[in-house]
């Protein structure tokens, strides 16, 4: 069942007392600290993490003082709860909603949606063929992928209509616990507009958070049954191709990845970007881990990068401190640098 | 091949809409020209149209991102694949290809920012432009309600391009600014196409109501009353849902709020779900507009006062582009004049701000451009709004010599002034002619300085006399059953094209 006070109350039973509710509040809101990541893992939550992102703090507090209120959960300890019995049955009789996997699927539902989106439309166009009408995805990479698959796909034009509508509703029907309305009546087709998600949940009756995660149990539920069985769904699988995460940059690091490809150097980027030159230099190192060909070169000479590599396996050490000791001349950012870029991980 | 013939053939349409002609054969013989032609009377056609007789490149000057979007999506709708837009949502990876493949297109965007950049001026330089167009050409002007200061530098450009043939356009422009957009692309000889700003079949209506709550009620009522689909501006975003939810609580139509505060996703639903005819009512913030290509609005209702009388007609212009008689209502309260007073004071920052921003200003004068790009944080710090921040990052972004810092502060604290200056002059004006007691269409024609229009009909506007009752609804045909549809047969309707499966 997709509520979110279910969740919570299953979340409050796996912590059981050991953090706070706020521990739940970042898991839910995708927060990326090693704490919260480390959470997940540790209480079996990664299946939460990052599903409710436009939950405010204020919210959660509402929805958590209601729990309390309604005695389905005590007070252990400074912001600390445990379930009550009744909380422990109400647990008992709710299902948790069967497909939402947020640590699995979070990071590309959003995008898949897209691609879905704007695949059911062009496809309804095709049945109908019509040729003009304004796209109601807006984002290029997903009409580039859009191309790439019309280029691709075994699936003549003409039949792609019925193809989709067969593989969509084969996964509806056979679908444990989803409302197929939350997504099918978003969707656009030949002149037929599809419903914003305010007009849905307010059809629905339902708010908008309710509405969110059922929206996203639905989604994981394609991408669900598409990911165990693609041949099966030979339209459908196509929403899952390439889809590159290559999210691995933090966004104050991107700043500096653009300034760098226009040329600037490491101290005008601090002195643009207003932060120190050591933040700068955390830049480069996260660069050299994450980015493919960038060269570190101009920071380190070819013959102080084989020595540092050559001390610390002679060594068998990535202690900056032994090495540096070693290579008085060298800086600690160049070691960093050298073993970010080479050395095992 | 006839005019009318490569009309039809890529277009669609058999016959052209007033102006258009006019200002295609100009260009056609070789002459600069500047149109300007009122709103909805498809000016992108101008020099959508050109391209299939024109050898080169097409390239067109557009100052918003949004707006150049639109007009890509509008080419490639009637099937044209050579548009592209230079601007900085191409990512790096893709400018590279385009900037190294431009013959390819033909329809070349640029955002005047992108011009000013050597490596895109050197690649433009290298291609035969055939035609080099200048929309909203009102930005160009310090008098026009739109100044955007890269704008300025357009006729360098222009220059650099070797003075291709040009096409100035623009919807709502003064006398004193046509000669400003003259002046400034350097156009020595020219054909000047002015259609008239009148729009015949919209009529005005101003009605003073005592007060705020009166002004809800009558809103309401007017809703109830008039013939829809209808468009309600107001210059609050707050103010907009609010009366979306009431219309639509109340039964009394299908609306829905749009404005800027909405993600993309909701704002293009909106906006389609309006246009297919499964809304009736938009409340609307100043965001509405660009993009919707809808014939029968049947009447535009103005909540709060508008700033200025350009995008007053803007606005309006929207209705009855079927040319069906529609109704443009302003709705009035003692004292509504301060919101877009404050409003225009809020768009512009304040000394203290650009005093509090420039004392963090790195002293290296190659920085500066970038420095606002990646500090974003002075925005909120500062207290900017995205409008006051867009405005500096502009004027920051003026290729103007700069002698120093103190100058740059300076100068931009003057342009402050006098942008403010320009704003309550024309909120002055727009007041005054709330106010007064001639016919509401002369006084509008008079701005523009156009000749009055001999007499019309009956219903040109408030002062002359209108039958307010052939704007309202017939009765009877406005109930609307909630379509109770399973998702499988709406998604066999969109999918299966009537051959449901069982």
């Amino acid at each position: 069942m997709c509520r979110i006070e279910n969740i919570l109350l299953y979340c409050l039973k796996q912590l059981n007392g050991e953090r706070t509710i706020y521990s739940i509040y970042h898991l839910l809101n995708g927060k990326k600290s090693s704490q919260t990541l480390q959470d997940a893992h540790l209480f079996s939550l990664k299946r939460y993490f990052r599903i409710l992102e436009p939950l405010t703090r204020e919210s959660f507090d509402e929805i958590f003082s209601k729990l309390l209120e309604n005695k389905l959960v005590e007070p252990c300890g400074e912001q600390r709860f445990l379930l009550t019995p009744a909380g422990e049955d109400y647990l008992l009789n709710n299902e948790q909603p069967y497909y939402v996997n947020g640590w699995r699927y979070q990071p590309f539902t959003l995008l898949v949606w897209e691609r879905l989106s704007l695949l059911v439309q062009v496809t309804s166009n095709f049945t109908f063929h019509e040729t003009k009408y304004i796209p109601i995805q807006k984002n290029v990479d997903v009409h580039n992928w859009l191309k790439g698959f019309l280029k691709s796909t075994s699936v003549p034009k003409q039949e792609l209509g019925r193809s989709l509508f067969s593989e969509l509703i084969e996964i509806l029907e056979l679908a444990r616990d989803v409302n197929p309305k939350v997504l099918i009546f978003r969707l656009t087709g030949y002149k037929q507009i599809g419903l914003t998600s305010s007009q849905i949940a307010k059809k629905l009756n339902i708010d908008s958070l309710h509405f969110h995660l059922e929206f996203i149990n639905t989604i994981h539920c394609l991408l669900h049954f598409v990911e165990n069985d693609p041949s099966r769904f030979k339209v459908l699988s196509s929403l899952l191709a390439n889809l590159d995460q290559n999210d691995s940059l933090t966004l104050s690091a991107r700043k500096t990845l653009v300034l760098l490809n226009q040329g600037f150097t490491a101290e005008e980027i601090a002195s643009i970007r207003n932060l120190k030159i050591s933040t700068i230099e955390d830049h480069l190192v996260e660069f050299a881990l994450n980015v493919k060909d960038f060269s570190i070169n101009s920071y380190v000479n070819e013959e102080i990068q084989h020595q540092i590599l050559e001390i610390s396996k002679r060594e068998s050490t990535r202690q900056l401190k032994v090495i540096r000791n070693t290579l008085k001349t060298v800086s600690y950012f160049q070691i960093r640098l050298v073993l970010a870029k080479y050395g095992d991980r | 091949m006839e005019l009318e013939n490569l009309l039809n053939k890529y277009f669609g349409y058999n016959t052209f809409k007033t102006g258009q002609k006019e200002v295609i054969s100009s260009l056609l013989g070789g002459n600069h020209t500047i149109a300007m032609l009122p709103t909805g009377t498809g000016k992108s056609l101008c020099y959508q149209l050109p391209g299939y007789c024109l050898d080169g490149q097409i390239i067109i000057i557009s100052p918003l991102l949004s707006l150049m979007q639109d007009q890509v999506e509008q080419l490639m709708k009637f099937g044209e694949k050579r548009v592209i837009a230079l601007n900085s949502f191409l990512d790096a990876e893709k400018r590279g290809y385009v900037l190294r493949n431009l013959t390819k297109y033909k329809y070349i965007f640029v955002s005047p920012e992108m011009l000013s950049l050597p490596i895109i001026m050197k690649r433009l330089q290298a291609l035969s432009v055939s035609l080099f167009v200048v929309d909203e050409a009102h930005c160009i002007s310090q008098w026009g309600f739109d100044f955007r200061p890269e704008y300025s530098k357009l006729g360098e450009y222009r220059d650099q391009l070797g003075n291709p043939l040009t096409l100035a356009l623009t919807a709502t422009a003064t006398k004193k600014v046509r000669e400003d957009i003259i002046q400034s692309l350097d156009l020595q000889n020219y054909t000047k196409i002015e259609s008239t700003i009148d729009r015949p079949n919209i009529a005005f209506y101003i009605e003073e109501v005592p007060n705020y709550y009166d002004k809800q009620s009558r809103l309401i009522e007017l809703v109830c009353q008039l013939q829809k689909p209808g468009i309600i501006y107001f210059s609050s975003k707050k103010i907009a849902e609010q009366m979306a939810s009431l219309l639509a609580e109340k039964g009394i139509s299908r609306a829905m709020a749009y404005h800027g505060g909405l993600d993309q996703e909701q704002r293009i639903l909106i906006q389609q779900q309006f246009i297919h005819g499964q809304l009736d009512v938009i409340c609307a913030t100043s965001a509405f507009g660009m993009g919707v290509n809808k014939e029968n609005i049947r009447f535009v209702i103005h909540y709060h006062m508008p700033m200025q009388m350009e995008s007053y007609l803007q606005e309006i212009g929207r209705a009855g582009r079927d040319g069906e008689e529609s109704i443009a209502i302003l709705l009035y309260s003692p004292g509504d004049e301060q919101l877009p007073v404050q409003l225009a004071e809020s768009e512009l920052p304040s000394e203290q701000q650009i005093d509090w921003l420039f004392s963090y200003f790195p002293k290296e004068e190659k920085l500066i451009d970038h420095f606002l790009e990646m500090n974003q944080h002075l925005r909120e710090d500062g207290g900017f709004s995205e409008i006051q921040w867009r405005i500096i990052q502009d004027f920051i972004k003026k290729p103007l010599e700069i002698y120093s810092l103190e100058h740059l502060k300076q100068g931009l604290k003057d342009f402050v002034n006098d942008r403010l200056k320009v704003k309550k002059g024309s909120i002055h004006y727009l007041k005054k002619w709330i106010k007064s007691e001639s016919c509401r269409r002369e006084l509008i024609l008079d701005y523009f300085d156009e000749e009055p229009v001999k007499r019309r009909n009956q219903n040109c506007c408030d002062v002359c006399g209108i039958q307010f009752e052939q704007y309202h609804a017939q009765a009877g045909i406005q109930s609307y059953p909630v379509k109770d549809e399973t998702w499988k047969d709406y998604l066999a309707n969109i999918l299966l094209n009537g051959e449901m499966s069982k």
